[in-house]
């Protein structure tokens, strides 16, 4: 189902990255600094940075200016909406292919009957 | 497809497995004719108008699929991977893209039918190597994110 937009795609481009998953996962816990977030990955700031500004571009992120502290913090919203859309393929599937189980019941008793029909002809003939 | 250690599926995936109860060559018709596919495909209250059907590798699959509230969508399927009987690779969506393969495999009067759709991303589709994992880090980080969900969505 094509319920998809660019805007998902670039939350799952911004989730493609080992990297920025520990970001998003680190800031689960509380609001961060671009510091905090680079020392546990043993990462160059500018290199946190550029993880960063992916997110941010996602949406994913936020990051806040408040004197000398500028925390980034986690925005929920389009990682709700991946998972929705994830959860709606998931649906997709397992209805459709309940749907094709009925289906073929339907194929197999007509299979069934057609054989049935094409032998009492054929006894009609025989007879 | 299942991670050997843990038994778990794979997470950066989407699998499913039916078994049906029918001949391998009955169900492989109902996936590659257009008459039986709109019997039976998308969920309950869907329904499926075929514009184009070329079943072969490269070909497309153009449809629409009409939802119970009215709403239409549109909707491409590009075949890849042909091998009558046994398995249908294809690619489907842009953004972001699914790559699905089905296995049939003949269980005599049964079949096993095996799905695995992998997401892809554009950058994913443009590189071979499969080192992205969006399905992964989404439940992943969605596992930890739960909490965190409720209170502020």
């Amino acid at each position: 189902m094509q319920t998809t937009n660019d805007k998902l795609s670039s939350t799952f481009s911004a989730l493609a990255d080992p990297t920025r998953r520990a970001i998003l996962a680190r800031l689960t816990s509380g609001e961060a600094s671009v510091s905090e977030l680079a020392k546990p990955m043993k990462m160059t700031m500018p290199a946190v940075t550029k993880h960063l500004k992916v997110l941010q571009r996602a949406g994913l992120i936020r990051q806040e200016r408040r004197a000398q502290w500028r925390p980034c913090y986690l925005v929920a919203a389009p990682l709700k909406e991946a998972s929705d859309w994830v959860d709606q393929y998931r649906k997709f599937w397992e209805e459709s292919l309940n749907r094709l189980e009925d289906y073929l019941k339907v194929l197999q008793a007509q299979k069934v009957s057609e054989s049935v029909s094409k032998k009492s002809k054929r006894k009609k003939k025989d007879d | 497809m299942t991670n050997a250690a843990t038994g778990a599926p794979e997470p950066r995936e989407i699998s499913n497995e039916k078994i049906f109860d029918a001949p391998r060559e009955l169900v492989w018709n109902a996936w590659t004719d257009p008459e039986h596919i709109k019997q039976w495909w998308g969920p309950i209250g869907f329904t499926t108008t075929t514009k184009h059907f070329d079943f072969q590798p490269g070909g497309q699959w153009l449809h629409t699929m009409h939802g119970p509230d009215g709403t239409d969508y549109p909707n491409e399927i590009t075949y890849k991977v042909i091998e009558k009987p046994s398995r249908i690779e294809y690619e489907h969506g842009n953004c972001p893209l699914f790559y699905t393969t089905v296995i049939f495999e003949d269980l005599g009067d049964k079949t096993r039918l095996s799905m695995r759709m992998l997401f892809r991303s554009q950058e994913e589709r443009d590189d071979t190597a499969e080192k992205y994992g969006a399905i992964e880090g989404l439940e992943q980080t969605l596992g930890r994110l739960e909490e965190f969900l409720a209170s502020n969505s």
